[in-house]
C-alpha cells in the first residue's frame, strides 16, 4: 500500500497507477470507481479494462507469409491461426467496445456516445483532431475501424517499451475523458449560443 | 488471357502446403441438432420454473452446443441470457463461487464468459438481433413468465439495460475466476 | 497605429486584417494563450484586450446590469473603426501628409481613401457589391442626406465618393468628430436605404389602415419585397407592411460544422425572446425559403440545407422615429455577428480539444517507464573511451 500512495503522488494524482496484480488491487479500484463514475459506466469501464488486460498479451512473431517482415498480424490477417476470437465489450447499442487480439498486435476500436447531431459532430471533429495526430500517440491507428469512431492498435513493440497496465489506464482514461469532453462542449456550445443571442437581441428591446 | 495481370495472382494461395489446415483451426465437434438444444432450453426452463436458477445455469453451461449451427447457438444464448438475467444481483457472487468450487468449475465459468461476450456482441450484426425475435418467441411459447423475463436482456430495447446485467456478471466473474477466462475465451476456438 | 500609415498602394488589405479594424471588441472567451481565434493578434492593439475567460463556462447566464458591458462587447460596431482612425488623425494633425489607402470591410466592401489632388483634400470612396440594388430603393437620397456638400464625383472603380477638405473643416471640435463619425458610417448609411424605405413604408401602410377596425383590414400582403444581394450567394430581402418589416437574410453553410453549429446558434435566437426579452424581434430560422420570397427569381431550394434562412420580424416598436436609427444599424450586423460567432466557438473548441489531447498525450507518455538514473551515467566502451547512453 506505501508503495502505491507513492505511485500516486508521483503521478500527481491525476490518474491512478495499477500494480500489475489485479485482484490485489481491486477493493482500491473499486473505492476509487465507485466515488468517480456514474453507475452504469463503472461496470463498463471495469469490464473494458480487465478485457484489454487479458488481451495485451503480445510477443515477438515474424509474418510467415513475407520472409524478414514483422507485421501486425491482426492487420495482415494473412495467417488465421494466430488470430484470436474478438470481444466487444457493449454499454449499449450506441457506446461499445471491439478488441481483436492476434499473437503480435491487438486492434481496440471504440464507439463513442452520439446522442444527436451536434454530439455526433463533436465527436467527428475531435476524433480527427486526434487521428491527424497520430504519429504522437504511438498506439493510435490512423483510421478507425468501420462502425467505430476511434481506434487503437497495440503491437509487441509497444507493450516491449510500456507499461501495460498503464497502457490499459490509457484507454479506460480517454474513454472516460472523451465522453465528459463531448458532453462539455455541447453545453458550452449551448451556453455560448444563448448568451450569443441574447447580447444581440437585447439592444432591441 | 491478355487481360490477367499475372503479377497480381496470389501464388501463395495457389500453393497447397502454405495453406493453413482448416480442420486444424476449428477443432473437430460432433453436430448437434437444434431439436436437443431446445429440448435442453425447456429443461432449464423447468429447472428456473422450480426456481432452481443454479442448477438451470449448470445445465446450460455443461451442455455446450459447439457442435450446433447458427440458429442452434443463438437459441441457447437466448437461454443462458434468460437464466442469467432470472438471477438476482446479491446472489451471483456466492453462486458463481459455488460453481468454482465444482470440479469442472473452470471450464463453467470459462464458458460463462464465452456467452457473456456474445451477448455483449449481439447489437453488432443485425442477423442476431432479427433471429431474437424467435428466441422468445420459442420462450412465450413454453412459458409467459420466462418469455417476459428474457425481454429484460433482449437487445435493441434501447435502455442498454440486458447490457447492465451482463457487464456485472461479467465484473463478478472476473473477480472469482480471474483474467485467465478472459484469456481462454480468445483462444478456445471452440465458440459458443 | 502604425500599419495605417504604411503607404500600401491600390492593394486591398486582407479580410482578415479589416476585421480587426472593423473594431470587434471582444477576445475569444478564452485567455489568448490558447486563443485561435480567427482575429489576429492586432486586435489587442486596437481594443482593450478584454476577456471573458471568467464568463461562467457551463452556466445559463442571466442578463443583469453587470453584463451589459460584456454585451458591448460582444457585438460588432457599426462604424469602420480603420477608417475613423486614419480620419480623426488627419482631422486632428496640423501637418498635412498624402493618404493613398484600400480598407475592406465585411461583405466584400472596399473603401479607398487618398489625396489624389493635394494633400489637404481627402477623397474617401466606396465600393459595394449591391450598389445598383441599393440604389433602387433610393440610396442616393440617403446618401446626398446624410453627406450633403461633401458629394464629388465618384472615382472609377468605385460605388459612391466623399471629399473632405481639410481646410474647410467646422471649427469646433465637436462637429468635426461628427463629420468623422458619418464618414466611418459610410457602409452602414449606404446599405441603410432599402431599410430605411421599408420602414417609410410601413408608416405609410399602417397610417392608411388606421382607418379600418382589425377584421377588414388589409391583412398581410405587404409591399413588393426588396432584394439586396450584398454577397456572393447570399441575400437580404426586405419586406413592409402595415404592422411590421420583415427582414430575410439568406445565408449559406460552408460544411457540416458551420452548419449544426449554426443550428445551436439560431434555435437560441429563436428562443431567446420567449425566454428573456420579450421585446426583441421575432426571429425565425428554417433551411426552405420562407414564403414572403419563394416566388422571387434566384431563390431556390436545393434541398441540401446548406442555405438558412433567418427571418427578422420587426415590430413597430422598433420602427419609430427614434429607434429606427438604431435598429437599421443593428440589423446590418446581424450576418456578420452571427458567422463570427460560429467561427469564434470553432476556434474555441479547437484550442480545447488541442489541450484536451495534450492531456491525453500527458497520460500515454507515463506508460513509458523512467529510465534508471543509473543507466543514464557513462560507460565505457571496451577501449576505455567512456560515453553517454543516448535516450
Amino acid at each position: 500500500m506505501v508503495s502505491r500512495c507513492r505511485f500516486n503522488q508521483i503521478s500527481g494524482g491525476g490518474v491512478r497507477v495499477q500494480a500489475s496484480n489485479v485482484s490485489s488491487t481491486a477493493t482500491f479500484h473499486e473505492n476509487w470507481e465507485n466515488t468517480k463514475m456514474s453507475q452504469s459506466l463503472r461496470p463498463y469501464l471495469k469490464c473494458v479494462r480487465s478485457s484489454l488486460t487479458a488481451a495485451i498479451t503480445l510477443s515477438n512473431f515474424a509474418s510467415q507469409t513475407a520472409e524478414r517482415h514483422n507485421v501486425p498480424e491482426i492487420e495482415a490477417a494473412k495467417s488465421p491461426e494466430v488470430l484470436l476470437n474478438p470481444l466487444t465489450v457493449s454499454r449499449n447499442e450506441n457506446e461499445r467496445v471491439l478488441i481483436e487480439p492476434s499473437v503480435n498486435s491487438i486492434r481496440v476500436s471504440i464507439k463513442i456516445k452520439q446522442a444527436d447531431e451536434i454530439e455526433h459532430i463533436l465527436v467527428h471533429k475531435f476524433t480527427r483532431f486526434l487521428t491527424q495526430r497520430a504519429e504522437n500517440f504511438f498506439i493510435l491507428r490512423r483510421k478507425a475501424v468501420r462502425g467505430y469512431d476511434i481506434s487503437f492498435l497495440i503491437t509487441n513493440f509497444h507493450t516491449e517499451d510500456m507499461l501495460k497496465h498503464k497502457l490499459v489506464d490509457f484507454i479506460v482514461h480517454f474513454m472516460e475523458e472523451v465522453d465528459k469532453e463531448i458532453s462539455e462542449m455541447k453545453l458550452f456550445l449551448n451556453a455560448r449560443a444563448r448568451f450569443v443571442a441574447e447580447a444581440f437581441l437585447t439592444p432591441f428591446d | 488471357m491478355a487481360t490477367i495481370n499475372y503479377r497480381l495472382i496470389d501464388v501463395d494461395a495457389l500453393d497447397p502446403e502454405s495453406a493453413f489446415p482448416a480442420e486444424l483451426l476449428t477443432p473437430p465437434c460432433d453436430p448437434i441438432p437444434t431439436s436437443e438444444i431446445q429440448s435442453l432450453a425447456t429443461h432449464c426452463r423447468q429447472l428456473l420454473q422450480r426456481g432452481d436458477q443454479e442448477a438451470a445455469l449448470v445445465a446450460a453451461l455443461e451442455n455446450v452446443p459447439y457442435g450446433g449451427d447458427e440458429q442452434g447457438k443463438e437459441l441457447h444464448l437466448g437461454t443462458v441470457l434468460e437464466i442469467l438475467s432470472s438471477i438476482k444481483a446479491v446472489e451471483m457472487s456466492p453462486l458463481l463461487g459455488r460453481l468454482y468450487a465444482s470440479p469442472s468449475g473452470t471450464e463453467l465459468l470459462d464458458v460463462l464468459t464465452k456467452y457473456l461476450y456474445k451477448g455483449m456482441a449481439r447489437h453488432n450484426n443485425s442477423a442476431s438481433s432479427t433471429s431474437t425475435p424467435g428466441v422468445s418467441s420459442h420462450a412465450t411459447g413454453v412459458s409467459s413468465v420466462s418469455g417476459a423475463r428474457e425481454y429484460g436482456v433482449a437487445p435493441g430495447r434501447g435502455d442498454g439495460g440486458g447490457m447492465s446485467v451482463l457487464l456485472s456478471w461479467h465484473e463478478k466473474v472476473v473477480e472469482i475466476a480471474g483474467t485467465g477466462a478472459i484469456v481462454r475465451v480468445m483462444t478456445d476456438r471452440r465458440t459458443v | 497605429m502604425s500599419n495605417a500609415e504604411q503607404p500600401s498602394p491600390k492593394e486591398p488589405t486582407s479580410l482578415c486584417v479589416c476585421r480587426s479594424w472593423r473594431g470587434v471588441k471582444e477576445e475569444s472567451p478564452e485567455p489568448r494563450l490558447h486563443c485561435e481565434a480567427p482575429l489576429p493578434s492586432s486586435t489587442a492593439s486596437a481594443s482593450p484586450g478584454l476577456h471573458l475567460s471568467f464568463l461562467p463556462r457551463l452556466c445559463t447566464l442571466p442578463i443583469n446590469s453587470s453584463q451589459i458591458l460584456i454585451i458591448n462587447m460582444l457585438l460588432l460596431e457599426y462604424h469602420n473603426l480603420l477608417l475613423k482612425s486614419i480620419l480623426t488623425e488627419r482631422f486632428n494633425s496640423a501637418t498635412a501628409a498624402s493618404i493613398d489607402q484600400v480598407i475592406s470591410d465585411f461583405d466584400g466592401v472596399t473603401f479607398h481613401i487618398s489625396t489624389p489632388e493635394t494633400k489637404s483634400k481627402i477623397l474617401v470612396s466606396i465600393s459595394v457589391k449591391c450598389y445598383p440594388d441599393l440604389l433602387r430603393h433610393g440610396a442616393q437620397q440617403v446618401l446626398e442626406r446624410e453627406y450633403g456638400q461633401h458629394i464629388t464625383e465618384t472615382e472609377t472603380g468605385y460605388d459612391f465618393s466623399l471629399m473632405v477638405d481639410l481646410e474647410n473643416l467646422p471649427a469646433e471640435q465637436e462637429a468635426k468628430e461628427d463629420l468623422v463619425r458619418r464618414i466611418s458610417l459610410l457602409k452602414r448609411n449606404t446599405m441603410a436605404a432599402p431599410f430605411e424605405k421599408a420602414i417609410d413604408e410601413h408608416h405609410r401602410l399602417a397610417e392608411a389602415s388606421k382607418g379600418f377596425n382589425p377584421e377588414n383590414a388589409p391583412t398581410g400582403e405587404g409591399t413588393e419585397v426588396m432584394v439586396i444581394r450584398y454577397r456572393e450567394e447570399e441575400a437580404m430581402y426586405i419586406q413592409a407592411s402595415h404592422d411590421r418589416v420583415t427582414v430575410i437574410f439568406s445565408t449559406v453553410f460552408r460544411e457540416e460544422t458551420d452548419r449544426i453549429f449554426g443550428k445551436v446558434f439560431l434555435s437560441e435566437f429563436v428562443d431567446a425572446r420567449r425566454r428573456a426579452i420579450q421585446n426583441a424581434p421575432q426571429v425565425l430560422y428554417r433551411n426552405d425559403p420562407p414564403l414572403e420570397i419563394r416566388n422571387i427569381p434566384g431563390v431556390k431550394d436545393d434541398g441540401t440545407g446548406d442555405i438558412g434562412y433567418i427571418t427578422f420580424v420587426l415590430f413597430p416598436r422598433h420602427l419609430t422615429p427614434q429607434r429606427r436609427e438604431e435598429s437599421i444599424s443593428h440589423i446590418q450586423t446581424f450576418r456578420d455577428y452571427f458567422h463570427y460567432h460560429i467561427k469564434a466557438a470553432k476556434a474555441y473548441m479547437h484550442s480545447r480539444m488541442r489541450r484536451r489531447v495534450a492531456d491525453f498525450l500527458k497520460v500515454l507518455n507515463r506508460a513509458k517507464p523512467e529510465v534508471e538514473e543509473s543507466e543514464k551515467k557513462e560507460k565505457k566502451t571496451a577501449s576505455g573511451r567512456s560515453f553517454r547512453v543516448q535516450t
